[in-house]
């Protein structure tokens, strides 16, 4: 087990080396104002059977989780995802998806995670163009991380170890979480982000038998030289191989860039069953001036609601919603099914929004244009449902020069849905979504109209009764015209009554 | 007025001029606004025709739910933008065509039609804005109109062979015209073949012999062939997508959006239903008024005393009691009003016609109404208000059916042969027909116009 904690601090707040207190075995201070981020790697023995099992199945399975409460991001950890649980799983070359997956997702995030197997709940994603993408994708909404930390505790925590117990539940405090896992590099991973906090500093190395590294970097971004790069000053210490901390500045090409922009969004009301979701944007401006950059929208729609790809294909249509185009669409989406017929997890898209193109920044909104599914009858709620879809992650891509150098970046993140969509040497400038007035969570809601049960209850015989009536109605004129004329032409009706 | 409806050529040329005027409006609305004059399916149907451009499969096309035929007729369109209209282009023909062999029927049936009254009533489907809109929008509904009038054309004419190809095309192409098979072979006897009762023998043998006569055989087998032949080359090219997209989605669908469909609600509510043996039952019960009359009992008591009519009867029928039904069906009937209202008690009592237009109208407003209120507001409209609306609706429909059941049973040869004036209170003395048809054709204008705003009114929801 390797693990890794680093503490990411504004520059202002750079705490003093003189204030860190480094033992043998334990790094402490009192006060220190950071985020963090903490990264386990774990070997295959040191994990659950079931867990085991599901991975050996496994091409690549990456879990990514972000919680619907906004946070402050922090460079170098910047990326965005939209809120809830993302899967992207490949199953093993040649062999079929894994039966246990489902269950273990369940098993582990919570009874609220509706997935039956890969084959009928996982959406395909395009691996044809760029091969750095995994084959399947699967999204819920997840409220919490409490199923998983109990999970955790249980699995991994002996019950006498109160450190143990006492990490792992701050993982209720996480805004994201990190979970990979590739049979090329046969390392299992967890990493959890922590936004800033103030608090006391009192890490020490558990005393275990099995070979272990506990590493500890207190860091704050300072200016990079070259746009591309990220920089980093302050001190790593490896528990129990060093006495003091290390100070250090070191700069690597990153993935994912801060910008200053920031965006919200919301359906416009009324919703009724073709909501339109607006992003309200705080500039126009591409944070780079010297290369080509596009702002993307990249929206993830739990099944009840969709958005249809010819609809969106009209230039002009397109135009008057201030978007330029459908980027990326999972393939195929049912315009049709009511939502309660699917298993699919639902659909994402990729849209390029079209800024308008002033030479200063100004702010502007996108619509997009959805639709609802049939959800089904409810009863003692009215009639209407609530439903809602996370928060869409809105990001400038522009091109890279040095794309091939990212992941040497030690904080490089990669599988969040998007990235795979573009191709490697692509830079992204993510946008700080910021929940609409009164808000705290990352959501956008909405009411449906369904069927009430509490006032269906003679639709049955209703429809029934009219629709007999209808027919014996109709029945009963032509009794009354075969009684007359029988079923034969006029003219040997009047033929028969001349002869009679 | 009347010289206008005297002249073919002017009736054709505004025709045509009404579909050219909303073709070239159309192609102004698509370029420059964000809502689309062009119907949603025809970029299904032309998204279609490309992937066949490019050897691809139609059906490669969501919801692409019709024969390939279609996508070929349409390949035209792949070749350049300018192409692109070409299928709103042939729609419209297939209109202007239609209305054409309208006219040959009204002329050339039974009742030896004027030219006058002839254009009149075909002006119903010629001069229609409902039936010019929607094809130059390019739905191709209309193109069902002209296969069916086609059919009811080469019927009268006696071109068996030619009928029976038809149908078979017609029912492989939108499977409804299957019902129009029982009344035509049932039409098909002796008396309209000209063919004196052969013998007076009444004994079942000869009834037999007798109903198996060369020109139903012929029908049968034409058609047959035609639509096995259709089938089996399309599911040679195209395979099992082609059964499950033209056939097999149309009796597993399970989409219950709401529409005019008196079903619609209990649609809804059955699928949601996880219990799976009272949604099986229901279901398939729909299907027995629908087809017991449209299929069975509408032909054989009606088709032998007017087959145009019957087929309207029938067209009716299906569409009333149909699981599905939406605005653009109701074009299926529209292309036989022109044989059926000459002779209808719905011009001939006014006040029976405009209660009917109206009943209609409003009670397809109400549901648009409650429609709208949920489709754009977002109010929950089921239950009762979609509900009811649809009901009301599906009553009505029910009782013009009635009406008009009532006079294809009686009504036809009145004012020729006097049928008794019990069965029909209308006058109809010889020396008051000239009389009759004057005031007939001031009625007509106006049911025409009461039709129309209906029609305007459906536009709005599409």
């Amino acid at each position: 087990m390797r693990q890794r904690i680093t503490y990411l601090q504004e520059p202002n707040d750079a705490v003093d080396p003189k204030n860190l207190q480094v033992t043998n075995n334990s790094i402490s201070t009192k006060e220190l104002k950071a985020a963090r981020e903490e990264r386990i790697t774990f070997g295959f023995d040191e994990l659950p059977q079931e867990l085991y099992t599901v991975l050996k199945a496994s091409h690549e399975l990456h879990i990514r989780w972000a919680r619907e409460r906004a946070y402050e991001s922090i460079a170098p950890l910047v990326s965005r995802l939209s809120p809830g649980l993302h899967v992207f799983y490949t199953p093993q070359r040649g062999s079929k998806s894994s039966d246990l997956l489902c269950p273990i997702l369940e098993k582990v995030f919570g009874g609220n995670v509706s997935c039956k197997s890969p084959e009928t709940s996982f959406t395909i994603l395009p691996t044809e163009r760029f091969s750095h993408s995994a084959a399947t994708q699967f999204y819920t909404p997840l409220a919490s991380l409490d199923d998983f930390r109990d999970y955790l505790a249980y699995k991994l925590c002996p019950v006498s170890d109160s450190a143990c117990q006492s990490r792992v539940s701050s993982l209720s405090k996480a805004a994201s979480l990190d979970i990979s896992f590739d049979t090329i590099s046969h390392a299992f991973t967890l990493s959890a982000f922590f936004p800033s906090t103030i608090s006391s500093l009192a890490i020490s190395k558990p005393k275990t038998s099995s070979p272990s590294r506990l590493e500890v970097g207190i860091l704050n971004h300072e200016k990079a030289t070259d746009i591309e790069e990220l920089s980093m000053a302050g001190f790593l210490t490896v528990i129990g191989e060093n006495t003091k901390p290390s100070p250090t500045l070191f700069s690597f090409p990153s993935r994912h860039h801060p910008s200053t922009e920031w965006f919200s969004s919301k359906f416009l009301l009324p919703t009724g069953l073709h909501p339109n979701l607006e992003l309200s944007i705080s500039g126009s401006q591409p944070p780079l001036d010297d290369r080509s950059c596009s702002l993307h929208a990249h929206i993830t729609l739990p099944r009840q609601v969709f958005a249809d790809k010819y609809q969106l294909s009209d230039p002009l249509f397109l135009a008057s919603k201030n978007l330029t185009a459908v980027r990326y669409i999972t393939s195929p989406v049912d315009l049709e099914a009511p939502a309660y017929t699917m298993d699919i997890w639902g659909s994402s898209v990729l849209l390029e929004l079209a800024p308008p193109s002033s030479s200063k920044s100004e702010a502007f909104t996108a619509q997009v244009p959805l639709h609802l599914r049939y959800l089904e009858p409810n009863a003692g709620k009215g009639g209407l449902e609530q439903t809602e879809i996370p928060y869409p992650v809105l990001f400038w891509a522009c091109t890279a020069d040095e794309g091939s150098k990212f992941p040497i970046n030690p904080f490089d993140r990669v599988n969040l849905g998007y990235d795979g969509l573009f191709g490697p040497r692509t830079l992204f400038f993510h946008l700080s979504p910021t929940p609409s007035i009164g808000e705290e969570r990352l959501t956008n809601k909405l009411e449906v109209p369904v069927l009430d049960l509490d006032k269906s209850s003679l639709i049955e015989i209703g429809t029934a009764a009219v629709v007999g009536l209808g027919f014996l109605w109709v029945l009963w004129v032509l009794v009354g015209v075969w009684r007359r004329s029988g079923y034969g032409s006029r003219t040997v009706v009047e033929k028969e009554k001349k002869s009679q | 007025m009347s010289k206008f409806f005297s002249s073919p050529v002017l009736v054709f040329s505004s025709a045509i001029a009404l579909r050219i005027g909303l073709f070239f409006y159309g192609l102004w609305q698509d370029a420059n606004s964000p809502m689309k004059y062009t119907d949603i399916d025809y970029y299904v149907f032309t998204d279609a025709a490309r992937f066949t451009a490019h050897g691809h499969s139609p059906y490669d096309r969501e919801t692409y739910r019709y024969t390939p035929l279609l996508a070929w007729m349409l390949l035209p369109t792949a070749w350049s933008s300018t192409w692109f209209s070409f299928g709103k282009v042939l729609f419209a023909v297939g209109d202007i065509v239609a209305g054409a062999l309208i006219v040959l029927v009204l002329r050339n049936g039974e009742g030896k039609m004027s030219m006058e009254s002839a254009l009149k009533f075909a002006s119903i489907w010629l001069l229609n804005p409902m039936v010019a809109t929607i094809s130059t929008r390019g739905s191709s509904e209309g193109l069902l109109g002209v296969i069916v009038v086609a059919l009811l054309w080469a019927i009268t004419q006696k071109r068996i062979v030619l009928a029976g190809f038809l149908l078979g095309f017609g029912v492989h192409f939108k499977i409804y015209p299957f019902i129009y098979a029982p009344s035509i072979i049932w039409w098909l006897d002796d008396e309209q073949l000209g063919r004196s009762k052969s013998s007076k023998d009444t004994d079942i043998i000869s009834h037999i012999k007798n109903f198996f006569n060369g020109p139903r055989i012929t029908l049968t087998i034409s058609s047959l062939l035609t639509f096995l032949s259709l089938n089996t080359l399309m599911y040679t090219i195209y395979g099992y997508p082609f059964l499950q997209h033209t056939y097999l989605h149309h009796v597993s669908r399970i989409d219950h959006r709401h529409n005019f469909s008196p079903y619609n609600t209990l649609l809804y509510l059955s699928s949601s239903i996880t219990t799976p043996s009272t949604s099986i039952k229901l279901e398939s019960l729909a299907f027995t008024p629908q087809l017991f009359l449209s299929a069975v009992a509408l032909p054989l008591l009606l088709a032998k005393k007017d087959l145009a009519s019957t087929m309207l009867a029938q067209t009716f029928a299906f569409v009333t009691f149909n699981k599905v039904c939406t605005s653009q069906y109701f074009l299926w009937y529209t292309i036989f009003l022109p044989f059926y209202l000459p002779r209808s008690t719905l011009l001939s009592r006014p006040y029976l016609g405009l209660s009917a237009a109206a009943l209609w109208v409003i009670t397809q407003a109400m549901w648009l109404q409650q429609g709208f209120q949920l489709e754009f507001l977002g109010q929950n409209t089921f239950v009762p208000g979609l509900w009811l609306s649809s009901l009301g609706f599906f009553g009505v429909n029910c009782w013009i059916l009635g009406i008009i059941c009532g006079d294809v049973g009686v009504g036809k040869e009145d004012e020729t042969r006097g049928v008794p004036k019990s069965v029909v209170e209308k006058p109809s003395s010889a020396t008051e027909k000239g009389k009759t048809s004057v005031k007939d054709g001031e009625k007509k204008k106006g049911k025409g116009k009461k039709v129309r705003s209906g029609w305007d009114d459906i536009t709005l929801c599409r």
